[in-house]
């Protein structure tokens, strides 16, 4: 166990936070703490130069292994370059879901041909992706996707729905997975496609949240064609439970750094206004506190011990944590701003961050795996308990 | 040791559910909620033909002088149709001030008289409430200064009007200049915190109707929506969430009507109870939000789904006339009090 930094951990400190010094100014300097949780659909076009911006730097991708662009660098490293990316406030990345979620998964699972053709438009941060698992009647039921795959003169073409899609009005890119097999059940018979988004046969419907505000959407693809297919057909639902683990790695600290900021914003506020002199505040801040530490060093050991059988049932308790502490941390800033939280300054419903955080962080218990799905899968995967009986 | 209403509280509940179910099936009530005014004159009309003004307006003011436990029949049905504030405001929480009033002031009775016949709509300004709800539809406002009481007409008061979390509310920061005239009341304290814990109970009951709306959408959308092959709500995990706030909901309807009943009577303890109650069942409302909108799942975090409507209203009530640390200091200050009442014997103290 170590739980300090090298000095040339530290030297890389220094070089992360000189590059976002200099760099996060200009026509960016409006994107500090911007386009987090409830802000997402904020400044896409000026995030989307970011985005570019922090690959000119070489600060894309950072995690991923030097032979496919990124940047190979050590857990430790990658732990400071999120602490000093949140500290200086740069904005929430538009290209996450490329970067954690459809680069990894192409590198883990695709063929040399599509690591070529798709990671190095992630890396220069010029194409976006986005998620296309979700469906009207495959929510918590993921494995009940009815959209289909056919194979049309050579071609993989797509027929159904996805939704709540976020930024799917943003992206250029889709991973899909949908039917391969027709009349095959749960997981089996499913296929991982990669989706232009840029095609005739995909339609994009923004959903209006309880916020006001668009930032997922429904996705109706009509014969359009899959480019590629990763893994086998028949084989993606595999692929698809891959690529959700690494929903919950390295990425999960940037997602830290977040909170802190946000939590840093809370306290302020309540030694502002004298909220902090509330005894029952006080406790939750507190309680905000000791939970943001655990889910932490949490992480770090998770990431650090991958030989450490502990990690496997750490990793599944990630998100209900998250999640809840997170929710509570939405409800504890109304609470702070007391009777002025409902208020809105700007019609029509330009809502303040904090009220964002809050009316979002409603949704972070139900979305990537509802509580009560991380519960089961907690007892019936991380405990070997009794499925729960199922319809079908 | 009586909980129950009487014939005429329960008639009179029953015909107001039947009123506003027939009124304000959801597409009307979302519509009443997004306009500009957020609530519809015509329906307020309506209001006022079924009595709701005037129904603790004193007899020779035109109304139908029921007290305290008549209303906690109706603020909840209220809160089940998301009626807009100015309601309950003018028609019980500024009705309990002007009639406590002496008889014979010729403004309590031109006010009162207005109150009943749907022409007056009166807010009351209380520094509980940094924020004063619904100004822009209140002829007149009722505030205190220095123990006085004082009622100014709008035209008298400066005010910005502000909109809300909760489409049906406007709040405004007013300031005021009483004068002489104004004055209602030399001697107004008393009267002044009587106010605020009338108006913690008007929301209380607002609030658990709120959470028997968001409940019963909640128990419907369980049942209906299908995964895994079965409807939802079959399962534990999400059954239970439900079952939670039905025990939050039940338990908070006799703290409720503890607290009506001791404004009725003038009973020494009603900021305890009024407290309490106002705790209980925002805690209640609360519950049903959170529960709500997780049992929806994604769809409870869009603007689409109508239980957003009451989950704000919850949300924008629960710091009304009073947030949760306000109200809970005050419980812990009449509990630990010296001259507090506590021993079996003094369950039902006055």
């Amino acid at each position: 166990m170590k739980l300090t930094f090298s000095p040339e951990d530290e030297a890389f400190r220094n070089q992360i936070a000189g590059w976002l010094r200099n760099n996060l100014v200009g026509e960016f300097a409006e994107l500090k703490f911007r386009g987090g949780p409830g802000d997402e659909h904020m400044f896409p076009e000026e995030r989307k130069r970011w985005e570019q911006k922090l690959a000119e730097g070489g600060w894309t991708c950072v995690g991923w292994p030097e032979a496919y662009g990124g940047r190979g660098l050590s857990i430790e490293q990658q732990v400071i370059f999120f602490e000093e990316y949140a500290r200086a406030g740069a904005p929430g990345r538009m290209g996450h879901i490329g970067e954690g979620l459809a680069g990894p998964t192409i590198i883990a699972f695709g063929s040399e041909a599509q690591k070529e053709k798709y990671l190095p438009g992630i890396v220069a941060g010029t194409e976006l992706w986005c998620q296309g698992y979700s469906e009207p009647n495959a929510g918590s039921d993921l494995a009940n996707v009815q959209t289909r795959a056919s194979l049309e003169d050579g071609k993989w073409r797509i027929h159904g729905q996805k939704v709540w899609t976020s930024l799917a009005h943003e992206s250029d890119w889709c991973f899909v997975i949908a039917r391969t097999e027709p009349g095959s059940k749960a997981h089996k018979g499913l296929g991982f496609f990669l989706v232009s988004m840029h095609q005739p046969g995909v339609t994009v419907r923004p959903i209006e949240q309880l916020t006001g505000t668009s930032e997922f959407n429904e996705v109706f693809f009509d014969g359009a064609v899959a480019e590629d297919i990763v893994g086998a057909p028949g084989e993606g639902w595999a692929v698809a439970m891959g690529l959700l683990g690494f929903e919950r790695g390295v990425s999960t600290l940037g997602q830290q750094m977040q909170f802190q900021n946000e939590l840093d914003e809370i306290i302020r506020l309540a030694r502002a206004n004298g909220a902090a002199r509330n005894p029952g505040i006080r406790q939750r801040i507190a309680e905000a506190h000791t939970g943001l530490r655990l889910m932490r060093y949490n992480a770090m050991r998770m990431l650090s011990s991958s030989q450490d059988g502990q990690a496997d049932s750490s990793a599944l308790v990630y998100k209900l944590h998250w999640a809840s502490w997170h929710r509570n941390l939405g409800a504890l800033a109304m609470d702070v701003l007391g009777p002025e939280a409902e208020l809105i300054d700007d019609a029509p419903y330009e809502l303040s961050r904090l009220q964002s955080l809050f009316l979002f962080t409603r949704s972070d218990t139900i979305y990537g795996g509802t509580n009560q799905i991380q519960r089961n899968i907690i007892a019936e995967r991380g405990l070997g308990m009794p499925k729960e009986p199922k319809g079908r | 040791m009586d909980f129950t209403f009487n014939e005429d509280q329960l008639a009179f509940r029953e015909a107001i559910s039947r009123f506003l179910a027939a009124e304000l099936p959801p597409e009307v009530l979302r519509k009443n909620w997004e306009t500009e005014d957020g609530c519809s004159r015509e329906l307020h009309r309506k209001m006022v033909e079924q009595g709701l003004t005037g129904l603790s307006v004193p007899e020779a003011q035109g109304g139908l002088e029921m007290d305290d436990t008549a209303w906690v029949l109706l603020t909840p049905l209220l809160g089940y149709y998301a009626i807009a504030d100015s309601v309950v405001d003018t028609a019980y929480t500024a009705t309990g001030l002007l009639s406590a009033l002496p008889e014979g002031d010729h403004r309590r009775e031109e006010l009162l008289t207005g109150i009943a016949g749907g022409d007056v709509g009166v807010a009351v300004a209380h520094q509980v409430n940094p924020l004063v709800v619904d100004m822009d539809l209140a002829d007149v406002v009722l505030v205190e200064f220095e123990g006085e009481i004082h009622a100014l007409n709008q035209e008298a008061v400066s005010y910005e009007c502000n909109t809300s979390i909760d489409s049906s509310r406007r709040l405004g920061r007013i300031s005021v200049q009483p004068a002489p005239e104004s004055r209602l009341l030399e001697n107004g304290r008393d009267i002044w915190a009587e106010t605020l814990n009338r108006g913690a109970v008007g929301v209380a009951g607002q609030a658990l109707g709120l959470a028997q709306r968001m409940l019963d959408m909640s128990v419907e959308y369980a049942s209906q929506r299908q995964q895994f092959g079965k409807p939802v709500g079959s399962f534990q995990a999400v059954k239970h969430h439900l079952a939670d706030v039905a025990e939050k909901i039940e338990f908070a309807k006799p703290v409720l009507y503890r607290a009506a009943h001791a404004l009725a009577n003038n009973e020494r303890g009603s900021d305890l109870y009024s407290s309490h109650a106002k705790l209980a069942c925002c805690e209640a409302a609360w519950l049903a939000a959170r529960h709500g909108i997780q049992v929806y799942g994604a769809m409870g975090y869009t603007w689409e789904a109508d239980l957003q409507i009451f989950m704000k209203r919850a949300w924008a009530l629960d710091s009304y006339w009073g947030d949760r640390a306000f109200h809970k200091s005050r419980v812990a200050e009449a509990v630990l009090a010296d001259d507090a009442l506590i021993g079996p014997q003094h369950t039902f103290e006055e």
